[in-house]
């Protein structure tokens, strides 16, 4: 565990604590006739967040840090594979599901190791028609398939 | 109708031909899950739950969440079974259930017997699958009785009983068990109110009125996290494979193993009906009991067969108990469990006492597969073993962004928002930080299905009281489980006070 990341996430649990209980009491009261309205809950929630986060806090100063962790981190290869992931995301509507499968997959088995194209492109390519032509054309589910303009 | 009537429909259920294919594509999965390491049953499971709605979409809603809830209850005990595979063969677990089995399996690997701990292992899974089924129907009824007497305060008790005991066992910190717990309770408060429909939490953005997709959020936390783990933190390469020999246990082994089977199936369903201990404590008190029965504890850690035979019973077991409070009491007991859960509200159709008059097709439909489907795991770890074993050599650089493409269609497939598959990277990285710095997610999804439940309960409940909390602890039930949830926090905490070590929970 790392004394650092244990300090930054009481910080930033506390303050979703204290947002939550602020931001309960702007939901509207209801018209349910009961004491016990939609904000309850919510408040008695953000409380026990923000007392847990203060006891992390606090533990933070208590135990040594463990030395680091010797291992790689290969913070290159999930960048990219984070971002052409994000980039699946963003262009799975405008270009459909086939397409932006298979370059994501094309991209990430690359990322993943070098070489070997024909078999990355055979794989990407059984994966992304297959799943597409099963799901949508075989079992009659909803996927955009290609974009509009081809 | 008595229970053999009920268990009789429920056959009627399992055999007709769509769900004895959904039986065995769910534990042909699960096995294939067990095995991978990486992919545990918990992502497995959230994985299957796009594909199976998209299977069952034709079906009238009773129908489809039986056919559904067979096929990914398959992938949860499938996973047992598939789990001791690698870790006799490799010495590496394929799920944490079956880290104490690398004990002694290997050493049989090493000495020319996997074959036998490989049949030994789906032996003893397969006659603890049974004893916890029939445990299962014995206790269904019962205890599902118990609990309609139930009103709004005994189940919010309850409910909180049940994060209380996830969150006391679940990793190394229980502030920071707490602390997802409390988290996941929030992210559940997201969306329109079910008591007053009021939006809470939405700021006007629509997709946020429907609340947080529990789905997303375990696909996220569970399979992308273990995903972007294992692109980050290159792990050892994997080691030589033993070979596997002959597949059939000799007699000696086959006497050898049988009472540590049946000891481990008995403890290991106990452990399993307990919320929060699961099938990874079950294995684990399974070994340690039969290294003190056992006459020669010199040769446990050596290749003894019976520290294989009773964790591997205990395991299976243990995921059997697991089903009957989700079934009875509508709680889950562990992080799998509460995906189950999420899985069968997603039909509409709520776990809990209620279940076995509402909709018996799907409570005894699905008992009644389990039966089937663990006559099928036995048929497929025996004979196919070898198969299954040439999985792991599936290249972890096609696999990782597979996984990824698998999870982007499952959530697009359901929700149909973009919305959903950011939130699901999202996810997947704080799953990631979460989990490495020891804030187990487990207790977060458990929190996220509970959560309106709890809520609900709770608002009821103080509806009846006119406002008044102490109706919690005035009544008999409540007050009981309530201090049962305390217990469960406290205890641990005193033992570490007192300088014990505490036995952890990691499976979630």
């Amino acid at each position: 565990m790392s004394k650092t990341f244990d300090r930054f996430a009481g910080i930033a649990f506390l303050l979703i604590g204290l947002l939550f209980i602020i931001e309960s009491q702007r939901i509207s009261q209801s018209s349910y006739g009961s004491a016990v309205g939609p904000d309850i809950f919510p408040i008695g929630l953000g409380a026990v967040l923000v007392l847990l986060s203060l006891r992390l806090l606090y533990e933070t100063f208590r135990y040594q840090s463990d030395t680091q962790k010797g291992e790689l981190i290969l913070y290159k290869k999930f960048l990219v594979i984070f971002i052409s992931a994000l980039l699946y995301a963003a262009l799975l509507e405008p270009l459909g599901y086939v397409i932006t499968t298979f370059a994501f997959l094309l991209v990430a088995f690359q990322t993943m190791e070098r070489g070997k194209w024909i078999k990355s492109i055979v794989i990407a390519g059984l994966f992304s028609f297959g799943v597409y032509y099963f799901f949508a054309e075989f079992l009659g589910g909803s996927l955009p398939g290609f974009p509009v303009f081809l | 109708m008595n229970t053999i009537q009920f268990l009789m429909d429920g056959f009627s259920i399992a055999f007709q031909w769509q769900n004895i294919l959904f039986a065995f594509v769910g534990v042909l999965i699960g096995t294939a899950v067990g095995v991978l390491p990486g992919i545990g049953p918990m992502s497995g499971v959230a994985l299957l739950i796009p594909v199976t709605a998209t299977l069952t979409a034709g079906l009238p809603t009773e129908a489809a969440a039986a056919s559904s809830i067979i096929l990914l209850a398959g992938v949860y005990y499938g996973a047992m079974y598939g789990g001791s595979t690698t870790s006799i063969l490799l010495n590496t677990p394929g799920e944490s259930s079956s880290v104490v089995t690398t004990l002694d399996g290997y050493q049989m690997a090493k000495q020319g017997r996997a074959g036998s701990a490989l049949s030994i292992a789906a032996i003893g899974s397969f006659a603890a699958g049974i004893i916890s089924l029939i445990g299962l129907v014995l206790l269904a009824e019962p205890l599902s009785n118990v609990a309609l007497q139930f009103g709004p305060a005994e189940y919010f008790s309850l409910m909180l009983l049940g994060l209380a005991a996830v969150s006391g066992l679940a990793g190394k910190s229980m502030t920071k068990a707490l602390m997802m717990t409390v988290f996941g309770l929030m992210l559940g408060t997201i969306g329109i109110d079910a008591v007053s429909g009021i939006a809470r939490f939405t700021y006007d953005i629509p997709v946020l009125y429907s609340g947080l997709e529990f789905l997303t959020i375990a696909v996220g936390l569970f399979a992308l996290g273990e995903v972007f783990k294992t692109v980050l933190e290159r792990d050892h390469e994997d080691g030589t494979m033993a070979k596997i020999g002959r597949i059939l246990p000799t007699r000696k082994d086959l006497k050898e193993s049988a009472a540590p089977i049946m000891r481990g199936s008995f403890l290991g369903f106990f452990i399993g009906v307990l919320p929060g201990a699961g099938a990874t404590l079950a294995s684990f008190f399974s070994y340690i009991g039969e290294k003190k029965f056992s006459k020669t504890p010199e040769q446990f850690g050596k290749g003894a067969i019976a520290g294989v035979a009773g964790p591997e019973a205990a395991n299976n077991a243990a995921s059997g108990g697991a089903m009957i409070p989700l079934l009875t009491l509508g709680i889950p007991g562990s992080g799998t469990t509460a995906i189950l859960m999420g899985a069968l509200i997603m039909y509409n159709i709520q776990p809990g006492p209620l279940l076995f008059d509402d909709h018996p097709e799907v409570a005894w439909g699905l008992i009644a597969s389990m039966f089937v489907g663990n006559l099928m795991l036995l048929v497929l770890n025996m004979p196919l073993v070898k198969v299954f074993a040439k999985i792991i050599q599936t290249p972890k650089k096609y696999l990782l962004p597979i996984i990824i493409a698998i999870s982007f269609f499952g959530v697009y497939a359901v929700q149909y928002t973009t919305f959903d598959l950011y939130l699901l990277l999202a996810c997947g990285v704080l799953g990631y930080l979460l989990t490495r710095n020891d804030f187990p997610v487990a207790p977060l999804v458990l929190a996220l299905v509970l959560g309106p439940m709890i809520e609900n309960n709770m608002r009821r409940a103080l509806t009846i009281s006119n406002g008044d909390f102490s109706t919690f602890v005035t009544n008999p039930i409540s007050l009981a489980l309530l201090i049962v949830a305390a217990a469960w926090l406290l205890v641990p905490l005193l033992l570490k006070l007192k300088g014990r070590s505490v036995v952890l929970n990691e499976e979630g």
